[in-house]
């Protein structure tokens, strides 16, 4: 029953995963008054780029067909780790969010090696801002998590969200909201979302994610953009779960299971709607400002750690 | 009694750590009207504190004061601000001295070091820690606003931000001034405002921009 519903979790955070990001674009052309396109369209797409035939650059090398799938699984890996709808994970006993931020890092290294290995400009300057973005975002997003872990005195995520559950609703310490803000930011940066990188367009010079998969077609085209979808639903059902997870069930009941689900449903909804909104109404921040912005949060998560020294919520 | 009760508790437990938020947004604001709009949040929460206060205390008088906070802090300085910004039509920018990282670690090691001083005082006086260190914390970044912020209007909502947390530690200490002295501190403030309002006026006249770091030379 338990591994059911652990299995459960993963296929929701993956197969969720385009209709999430399909809303967040749905919700932002709404806000800018424009119809949008259907939200189921990212399955059609990825079941049409399955479909395709693959082309290579004649200079590339194995690391670019191999990248892709390493991407793909590394994000699957890391969405074992986060509870969704109960306090535990598939893969919740067998590693802690050290491994759940280095396991994204593995991803994030392969994709930016593919972009290299794809012999384009664009390709090389994306990996190297990639390297840039992920490198100032990984203190953040450690220590972030070690404050959480610090106050709930357990390493693994699905520990920490057990410990959260317990606690009082209205009760927040300092140390939960300097940790929410920074890994919001965090969140951000790690997805590419709208002040570090823009995910709508690939006709810019300033594009990361985006430049990056230049030279992918086919099958690798729809494994990286399902990996960076399946790293956001992720992402937000991390800080759902670390932040707010009242709601989830305690118990293997189908009922408590079924409103945990719509609960979390309500939750996702909200964070897509405060992201779109975030993404409508910022500006893409020149490049040479991302390091301030990943400096804030880095401050913030420092500060954080240091306060779970007064701190007992 | 039941649900007011519980919300006056939890206001008075929790709201302090609103206010390191504010501390910190303060930091990284980069336009004069988002640290307005900080300010008018900040000095929200202060009149909610001072609600609950009164609340617990059961001190009519301090219902008043919570009145006039929020009548002055919360919508009139900020309106009166926005009304200066419009009319100065001056860059929006607060051009700060130190890079949004450096202020908001500066502003950390602020709140670090006011725990660290307020810790070893709370415990003597049966006042709690949090709303303490926040007061502390808020004066401090009030004179660190105002040191590092070139713009003359920046200056005046640091000296805002300061007496926010000399308020607030009056609060918690005392549960607030005599409503005489109260009234007269508002009063303060008020024409504090008023002058310096027309000082920024004059200063953008006779030299046409508000960069106090420029001010070096006597002008006619």
């Amino acid at each position: 029953m338990r591994l059911t519903l652990d299995i459960l979790q993963v296929l929701i955070l993956i197969l969720g995963a385009p209709l999430v990001r399909a809303i967040v674009a749905r919700l932002k052309a709404r806000l800018q008054r424009r119809r949008g396109s259907s939200v189921w369209r990212p399955y059609a797409e990825l079941f049409k780029l399955l479909c395709k035939e693959e082309l290579v650059p004649p200079t590339s090398s194995a690391v670019f067909r191999v990248a892709p799938m390493v991407l793909f699984g590394a994000t699957v890996c890391a969405a074992g780790f986060v509870p969704v709808v109960h306090a535990s994970a598939l893969l919740g006993s067998r590693g802690d969010f050290f491994l759940f931020v280095y396991v994204l890092a593995l991803g994030r290294f392969f994709l930016s090696l593919g972009g290299l290995d794809g012999g384009s400009a664009f390709g090389g300057m994306g990996a190297s801002r990639e390297a840039l973005i992920s490198s100032l975002a990984e203190a953040p997003f450690l220590l972030g998590l070690v404050a959480i872990a610090v106050l709930a005195a357990r390493a693994d995520i699905a520990g920490m969200v057990a410990w959260t559950l317990g606690q009082n609703v209205f009760n927040i310490s300092a140390v939960h909201i300097l940790a929410l803000t920074s890994l919001a930011m965090v969140t951000l940066a790690e997805t590419g979302r709208m002040p570090v990188d823009n995910p709508t367009t690939h006709l810019e010079l300033t594009m990361i994610h985006e430049g990056m998969v230049l030279e992918y077609s086919g099958p690798s085209l729809a494994l990286i953009e399902w990996a960076s979808a399946i790293k956001l639903h992720t992402l937000l059902a991390l800080l759902i779960a670390l932040f707010f997870p009242w709601g989830m069930a305690s118990s293997g009941a189908a009922w408590g299971i079924a409103v945990a689900l719509l609960l979390y449903c309500a939750k996702v909804a909200v964070l897509m709607i405060l992201l779109s909104v975030i993404e409508s109404a910022v500006a893409k921040l020149r490049m040479y400002l991302v390091p301030d912005f990943l400096g804030v949060a880095s401050a913030l998560s420092a500060l954080a750690v240091i306060f779970t020294m007064w701190m007992k919520r | 009694m039941g649900l007011v009760g519980i919300a006056t508790e939890k206001i008075l437990s929790s709201f302090s750590v609103f206010l390191f938020l504010t501390i910190l947004l303060l930091a990284v604001a980069r336009r004069i009207s988002t640290s307005v709009l900080l300010f008018g949040l900040q000095s929200a929460i202060i009149a909610a504190e001072v609600f609950a206060t009164a609340f617990q205390e059961k001190l009519p008088e301090v219902y008043i004061v919570g009145a006039l906070v929020f009548l002055i802090k919360v919508v009139g300085i900020p309106r009166a601000f926005f009304l200066l910004v419009k009319r100065l039509k001056t860059v929006r920018d607060v051009k700060a001295s130190t890079t949004p990282t450096q202020s908001v670690f500066i502003a950390a090691a602020i709140i670090y070091l006011s725990y660290a001083a307020v810790h070893s005082y709370g415990g003597a006086v049966h006042v709690p820690d949090d709303p303490l260190a926040a007061a502390v914390s808020l004066i401090l970044t009030g004179a660190f606003l105002m040191v590092s912020r070139k713009k003359a209007l920046m200056q005046m909502l640091g000296l805002l931000v300061l007496e926010n947390g000399i308020f607030l530690a009056a609060l918690i200490t005392t549960f607030g001034m005599p409503l005489v002295i109260e009234i007269g501190i508002f009063f303060d403030i008020l024409m504090g405002l008023l002058l310096m309002g027309i000082f920024t006026f004059r200063i953008s006249d006779t030299f046409e921009h508000l960069d106090v770091s420029k001010l070096r030379r006597l002008r006619g």
